[in-house]
């Protein structure tokens, strides 16, 4: 009960027969840090053995979600299971939430003009065959292009 | 009355040759003005029409405030006083009016959302995003215009593809694409024969970004080369579209568009042309379902001020 949360991964490691109580938060913050510590994206099992092994896997799974929808830490499939990275700071936060606001407009073409849109079956080649042709600004070969 | 009332109802048909033919003979910047301007006002009067009918239908349910001089004889001889299209009349611009507000709501709603995603950072014109799925698009209005693009798109590219993507970006903000594309969105809500000249629009808005990026790059093969790799890059899914069927989609036609030689800036084709009597369809078509529905509408509310009893 006394340990603050900056001195509770080394404390624990001595009181694991007593379990204590922590706050949401503090244990929040706990797995961030550990996250922040690692090189690169890592499953939820490194962050456990991180912490010293004193938090249940299924904890660290539901705090990693928790700040995963608080956006907070970002997680991509690796293998059977995901791998976690935190968002290092505001662009990656808002690139999180931008690809939200994206994913939720079924119809986004409906609403921001893209770069870009879709490519359909024969179109992929089409456009290599399009691009791959040598040429410079004054080639005129489009016969093939516009649709007749 | 009469016919007229139904005529705007039928006449965006007039402009379904047009549709399809602006794309390859009217300069982008000309096929999105008259598009977007011949759908607008073949919506309003197509949605005018309606509520005219809606009128005529509203007469048939009890408890209307039509006046009671309305149901005289002469009166239901002057309206098309038809059970069916007074009735149908009714839902279909209960239909309309919930369409075209949903659509609002979402484009509103959608921009909100984007601008609120990129409080955080400081307020430059252009966003870079760090995210690993390649997009770009602009983002009108809000506190101010801005481009998004991502790093995974803006590192597939070279950097004189890069200052293409961002000449595109800048024309379709600084040309308020945007306006064009809600405004036949909603002209299609309000008609669906409207719908081909939504289609038409949404490309030949891209096809004038990409013009207007291709003067500013002074290349156009750069700009096709960009959008060629973008698009390469940024592949998902497939559009479900029958193989079969499969006319190169927008992304190959923009791109051969840019390899050939620039269009001519002002240049109506001929009457004696497919495209100039397509166009020339079109205007006509337009100009009938702007005076069928005032017609229609004067004649209404001639009708209402005389059997008014005053």
């Amino acid at each position: 009960m006394k340990y603050a949360a900056a001195e509770g991964r080394q404390g624990v490691t001595d009181h694991r027969q007593r379990p204590r109580r922590r706050g949401q938060g503090e244990l929040e913050v706990l797995v961030l840090s550990a996250l922040r510590e690692a090189d690169g994206p890592v499953t939820a099992g490194w962050v456990q053995e991180r912490l010293g092994g004193d938090l249940a896997y299924t904890t660290v799974i539901t705090i990693l979600t928790r700040l995963l929808a608080k956006g907070a830490v970002t997680r991509e499939r690796a293998g059977r299971s995901f791998a976690w990275l935190p968002v290092a700071d505001q662009a990656g936060l808002a690139a999180h939430r931008m690809r939200r606001v994206l994913d939720k407009e079924g119809d986004r073409q409906a609403v921001l003009a893209s770069f870009v849109t879709g490519l359909g079956p024969d179109d992929e080649r089409l456009l290599r065959e399009l691009l791959g042709r040598p040429g410079d600004d004054s080639c005129s070969a489009s016969d093939d292009g516009g649709e007749a | 009355m009469g016919v007229f009332v139904f005529l705007p109802l039928i006449l965006p048909l007039t402009a379904w040759p047009v549709a399809r033919l602006a794309e390859q003979h009217l300069h982008p910047r000309t096929a999105t003005r008259l598009l977007t301007g011949v759908a607008a006002v073949m919506a309003v009067c197509s949605t005018v029409c309606l509520a005219l009918l809606m009128v005529v239908g509203t007469a048939q349910l009890p408890g209307n405030p039509l006046p009671d001089g309305w149901s005289d004889p002469e009166v239901r001889e002057a309206v098309p006083y038809d059970e069916v299209a007074g009735k149908a009349a009714i839902p279909a611009l209960g239909a309309v009016a919930l369409a075209c507000g949903r659509t609002l709501w979402r484009h509103c709603r959608t921009r909100g959302r984007a601008h609120r995603a990129l409080a955080g950072l400081p307020g430059t014109a252009v966003a870079v995003l760090p995210d690993k799925v390649p997009y770009a698009y602009a983002l009108p209005g809000g506190p101010r215009d801005r481009i998004v693009v991502t790093t995974a798109l803006l590192g597939s590219l070279e950097p004189a593809e890069r200052r293409a993507l961002f000449a595109h970006e800048r024309a379709h903000l600084a040309a308020r694409h945007h306006r064009h594309l809600l405004a036949v969105q909603l002209a299609a809500r309000a008609n669906p024969f409207l719908r081909p000249l939504r289609t038409a629009v949404a490309y030949t808005a891209e096809r004038w970004a990409d013009e207007d990026a291709a003067r500013v790059v002074g290349s156009r093969r750069t700009v096709a080369r960009a959008i060629g790799r973008a698009a390469l890059v940024s592949r998902g899914a497939p559009l479900a579209t029958l193989a079969g069927f499969a006319a190169p989609g927008p992304v190959p036609r923009r791109v051969a568009a840019l390899l050939a030689p620039a269009p001519a800036g002002r240049r109506w084709p001929s009457v004696f042309t497919t495209a100039g009597l397509a166009v020339w369809g079109a205007t006509a078509g337009t100009a009938v379902s702007a005076m069928a529905s005032a017609n229609s509408a004067v004649t209404m509310i001639a009708i209402l001020h005389a059997a008014t009893p005053l």
